[in-house]
Parts: structure tokens; C-alpha cells; sequence
């Protein structure tokens, strides 16, 4: 018997011999394979009525689990089949957060391509509703805490604090916070880029402009670097920004 | 879901006279699109109003964090925009686009998050909405607005001989519920309310080919990476998945014959151009295409020069493939 998502079954939980023979029939591969059985009891019905309460949860009851979603990701059909958004929400509809767990480290892997909430033939928002199983296993504390969201929040920070976000501070700070070591002006504490212990590449790429002798490009970028672009009357919007933030748990977490 | 009444959405044309969303990108790292974005808009004779004091869409990243207070963002641009005058925004930016267009799905279809929205942007002392903007891609409002006939008109150069790969990347016509395209999928009473008649095709892109063309240029078969995605919201928090889908597209366009990638948002030209540099350095076959702006293309067709377009921001370098076609 052939498993059609076998990416769905623990392998300890798979019994296959390569070589078999039994009473003189050969029973080889595939013929001898057996899925051991396993019973659940611990569903958490309240892990359901946590993501409705998430704006973007609503439409997780609509959802027949055609796989239409999965058929179409590219993380599942390039990266990794054990990304599966059909699988996830049926595991968050039965309240299995064990099994949820299990997948941790690659449920935070989608790129938000919106192809399987574009194609979904019950209208149901997939992206939004997996982010939204996400943001409840943050709050319930059984995923920890994945690059992405530390880039969001670090993207955030940026948004919250000046209104605009600026590409350079946003790689460089992003480069710093992975470990590399980012030189920074004495005065004004910004990055210098074209030395210090940043990857290879970009100190290439940032050297381009400079060897192009691109001096437009460099004037804005190095002013946008010194002096931050910012919103102006921006400082009454984000009071209420951070009230509305402060409701939904963002600082908490 | 307390489901608001739906406003039929305008069919036929956009409107001449828009507000200009350019997003934070455009201002600093990917301001060759906004200079020959102007350019383009100047030459065909449509009018850009720039939006005063607008603050970031909070692009792909924010919303995975806040729900309310990516609304609240994208609402304040939509108050700015009605401030002005305008019923429509036009945003160069796909994540831009994407992310008004989903306020604007969520603040009517929901008439509590509607409410709310406008309570919290009086506190914040902007003005609260009385009608909700639509949001277009320039790339759609160039089309509907000038067209294929008028840039074939104005093109001095043509853009002979040039094979161009045709990069949508995602957000441009997905999902449907917020950029309003047709779907495949659904009932046609799901559909038919949100649907509009200015959208490109969903799954088949081809605004962007069909200005290119009316510019001169050859355009290279690319389905289906066309619309496949380069990591976008990823492509610094997660280097491996972005680097095998940007992968997956330059070889793509090299393979099929590509001359140079033409691109429609500064998030997937950045990401593109990042990691082609650093494929190369790798070692990696037929990843070696350039990227450039489908707006300096037509710019160079209308006979702006290089420097006028900026394709010395470009850090893929397409000035040498161009220069090879008596371009630049």
C-alpha cells in the first residue's frame, strides 16, 4: 500500500521491511508495510475557539480540506513537503497542539505568496488563518519564537517608531542583530557599510554605487541613514497605535 | 461577520487624476522606479498627485504581529488620500497595493472593524472615513489609463530586439478577494460583487507584456515563474527558502532566453538583484540576468537616456545587455 502524504506519518510509526518472505511468499518493500495504530485523547477544543476570535481566524470553518491550498504552495512543492497548510488547519479544527508542535519548525516558513487563499474554493483567507494558528501557539507558548517574527517585530518597531520605515537601517540592523559585527560612527552610532564584519555580499553590493560613482544615489541614502524619514504629527497617531497594540498583546509577547 | 453592503466596485476606467502612494522604498533604496515611474506618467499624460505625509503600509510584516494596527496604517494613508480629494490610490509597490487593498477588504466587509477603524483615527487626529478608496497597482492604471496604442505612440526607440522576462511576482493580481481579479475558484455570487473589470488576468498576467510589447521588446515565455514568489516578506529572516526560489527564476528567464528581468516592485527587484549577486558568487549556472524597472524600460523606449531613468541604481548592472541593443 502506497502512503499519499507520507510527509503526515511519523516515521516510528511506519513498520517496513526491505527483505521479507513469509511462509515462501515474498513479501518485499512495500508489501509488508504496516502504519501502527495510535490513540488520540488530548483535543483542545478551546485552541478552535481561540483562532476564531483572531479577525483573520474567521474563515477557518469553511474549509472541506480539498488541499487545493497545499496542491499550490510553493514551501510544500520546493521547499518542504512536511509544510502542509491543509494538514494545519485540520489540526487546529481538532485541537491536536501536540501534532502542531511536532511541525514548530516549519510551520513559520510561509512567504505569505497568497496563492492558496487566492485559489481556495470555499473563500476561506489561508494565509491569514494560518498566521492566526501561529499567533495562538505563540500566546499558549508551544512554538518558539522564529525568525520571521523577529524580522516582523523588528519591521515594526521601525513602522511604530518613526511612521516610514528606511532600507538601509532595516538590513543593517537586521545583519547586526544576526551576530555579525556592524561598524557604527562614533557620533551618530549609524552603520558604516563598506567595512567591518558584514557578509561578503553585501559589502560587494553596497560598493557597487560607490564604484559606479553613483553620487545621487549615495547623497539620499547616506542622508536617509543619518536622519531617519519620519511622519510628520506622527507622535498623537502612535499613542494610539501603541493603546491598540497594547490590547492585542504585541508588547507582551 | 457583520457584512456591510458591498459598494459595486467602479468598472470601465480608473480615473486620470489619482493619488500617488509611493511607499518608503521609493524615497530612498528604489528611487530609479519612482524617478522613471514620473517620467512615464508625464509622457503619457496622466496626473500624479503625491500623497502629503503618508507612513508606511506595514507591508507583509506588520500584519503577521497586529491586526488593528496594520488597519489603523493603512486607514490613516486612505483618510490622507479622501483629505485630497481623491477616490483612488495607485501604489508602484506590491506589498503597498496589497496591503491598502486588504484594509480596504476587511473595512468593507466588516462594519465592527469599520467602526473601530474610524473611532481610533479620530483619537489619533486624522480624519475618520466617510468612503473607503480604491487601490490600484500603477501597472493597472498605466494600462487602463494610456494603454498599449498610446506607448506604442509615444515610444521614439524601440526597445528592438531586447527579450524581456516579465516578472509579476505575487501580490499583483492574489488573492482575489483583495485585489479583486476574477478567480477560478468560488461560487459566482461569491465572486461576482468584489470582481472589477480593470483587473489584469489572475493566473495569466499580461499588462506588463502587452506595454513592453507596444515599447518594442520581445517577450520571453516565463510561466509559470512569472507569478512565483521570491521570498518576499522572507527573503532577509529566511536565506535559504528565498535563495532557491530566487534561484528558480533567474534560471528560468536565462534559460528561456531572457536579456534582462522586468520587474514591477522595488521588495522582488531588491530581492532578485540581492540574490543573484550573491548565486554568482556561488558559482551558480545562468543566474547572471539583470533586473530593471518596466518603467525605465519604457522610459529608455521614450528616449530618456540612461541617466534620466537611473540605471546606475540597478546594482544587477543591466546597463552593458542594453547598451549591447544601442539602448542606453
Amino acid at each position: 500500500m502506497a502512503i499519499h502524504e507520507r510527509s503526515l506519518v511519523d516515521p516510528e510509526r511506519v513498520l517496513r521491511k526491505e527483505r521479507l518472505v513469509i511462509d515462501g511468499v515474498d513479501v518485499s518493500g512495500d508489501w509488508n508495510l504496516i502504519i501502527l495504530p495510535r490513540v488520540i485523547q488530548d483535543y483542545d477544543l478551546d485552541f478552535l475557539n481561540e483562532v476564531l476570535e483572531q479577525p483573520e481566524g474567521k474563515t477557518i470553518l469553511q474549509c472541506y480540506q480539498c488541499s487545493y491550498c497545499t496542491a499550490s504552495c510553493p514551501v510544500h512543492n520546493y521547499w518542504d513537503e512536511r509544510y502542509n497548510p491543509r494538514h494545519f488547519i485540520h489540526l487546529a479544527r481538532l485541537g491536536l497542539i501536540d501534532e502542531l508542535q511536532k511541525r514548530a519548525d516549519v510551520m513559520w516558513r510561509c512567504v505569505s505568496c497568497h496563492k492558496c487563499t487566492h485559489r481556495c474554493p470555499k473563500g476561506v483567507l489561508v494565509e491569514e488563518v494560518l498566521k492566526a494558528i501561529l499567533r495562538v501557539m505563540a500566546k499558549r507558548g508551544v512554538i518558539e519564537e522564529y525568525p520571521s517574527k523577529k524580522f516582523d517585530k523588528f519591521f515594526l518597531e521601525s513602522v511604530y517608531e518613526y511612521g516610514r520605515i528606511e532600507d538601509g537601517e532595516l538590513l543593517f540592523g537586521w545583519i547586526e542583530r544576526q551576530g555579525y559585527q556592524v561598524v557604527k560612527d562614533p557620533i551618530l552610532k549609524k552603520p558604516i557599510p563598506f567595512v567591518g564584519g558584514v557578509p561578503e555580499w553585501l559589502k560587494q553590493l553596497a560598493a557597487k554605487p560607490l564604484k559606479s560613482m553613483n553620487i545621487g544615489f549615495l547623497v539620499l541614502n547616506a542622508k536617509h541613514m543619518l536622519f531617519h524619514p519620519k511622519t510628520k504629527n506622527w507622535n498623537r497617531f502612535k499613542q494610539v497605535l501603541r493603546k491598540v497594540m497594547e490590547e492585542e498583546g504585541v508588547f507582551a509577547h | 461577520m457583520a457584512v456591510a453592503q458591498v459598494r459595486k466596485p467602479p468598472m470601465g476606467g480608473i480615473g486620470k487624476r489619482v493619488a500617488y502612494y509611493p511607499g518608503c522604498s521609493l524615497e530612498g533604496a528604489a528611487r530609479a522606479y519612482d524617478v522613471s515611474f514620473r517620467i512615464v506618467a508625464k509622457e503619457l499624460g496622466l496626473e500624479l498627485d503625491y500623497l502629503e505625509d503618508y507612513n508606511c503600509c506595514g507591508a507583509m510584516e506588520t500584519k503577521n504581529v497586529t491586526f488593528w494596527g496594520t488597519m489603523l496604517l493603512n486607514a490613516r494613508n486612505m483618510s490622507l488620500a479622501r483629505r485630497q480629494g481623491h477616490g483612488t490610490i495607485v501604489a508602484p509597490c506590491n506589498g503597498c497595493s496589497f496591503a491598502l487593498q486588504r484594509a480596504e477588504y476587511f473595512l468593507e466587509t466588516d462594519k465592527s472593524v469599520f467602526e473601530r477603524i474610524n473611532a481610533l483615527l479620530k483619537e489619533g487626529g486624522v480624519d475618520p472615513l466617510s468612503e473607503i478608496p480604491h487601490t490600484y497597482h500603477i501597472l493597472e492604471w498605466l494600462y487602463h489609463e494610456a494603454g498599449p496604442e498610446k506607448v506604442k505612440e509615444r515610444t521614439k526607440k524601440p526597445l528592438k530586439g531586447l527579450k524581456v522576462a516579465n516578472y509579476y511576482g505575487c501580490l499583483y493580481t492574489r488573492p482575489h478577494f483583495y485585489a479583486r481579479t476574477y478567480s477560478h475558484g468560488g461560487t459566482e455570487e461569491q465572486e461576482r460583487p468584489r470582481m472589477r473589470e480593470t483587473a489584469d488576468d489572475d493566473e495569466h498576467p499580461y499588462y506588463m507584456e502587452a506595454l513592453l510589447e507596444a515599447a518594442g521588446a520581445t517577450n520571453v515565455e516565463f510561466e509559470p515563474m512569472h507569478t512565483q514568489c521570491c521570498g518576499g516578506p522572507h527573503s532577509l529572516s529566511d536565506e535559504q527558502v528565498s535563495e532557491k526560489f530566487v534561484m528558480m527564476i533567474l534560471q528560468t528567464a536565462k534559460r528561456n532566453g531572457a536579456d534582462i528581468i522586468a520587474t514591477e516592485c522595488p521588495l522582488c527587484h531588491a530581492s532578485l538583484e540581492m540574490y543573484r549577486h550573491r548565486l554568482m558568487m556561488k558559482g551558480v549556472p545562468d543566474v547572471d540576468v539583470p533586473a530593471a524597472y518596466f518603467t525605465q524600460l519604457m522610459g529608455l523606449a521614450f528616449g530618456y537616456s540612461a541617466g534620466d531613468v537611473k540605471l546606475k541604481d540597478n546594482l544587477s548592472d543591466p546597463l552593458p545587455v542594453l547598451k549591447k541593443f544601442g539602448l542606453a
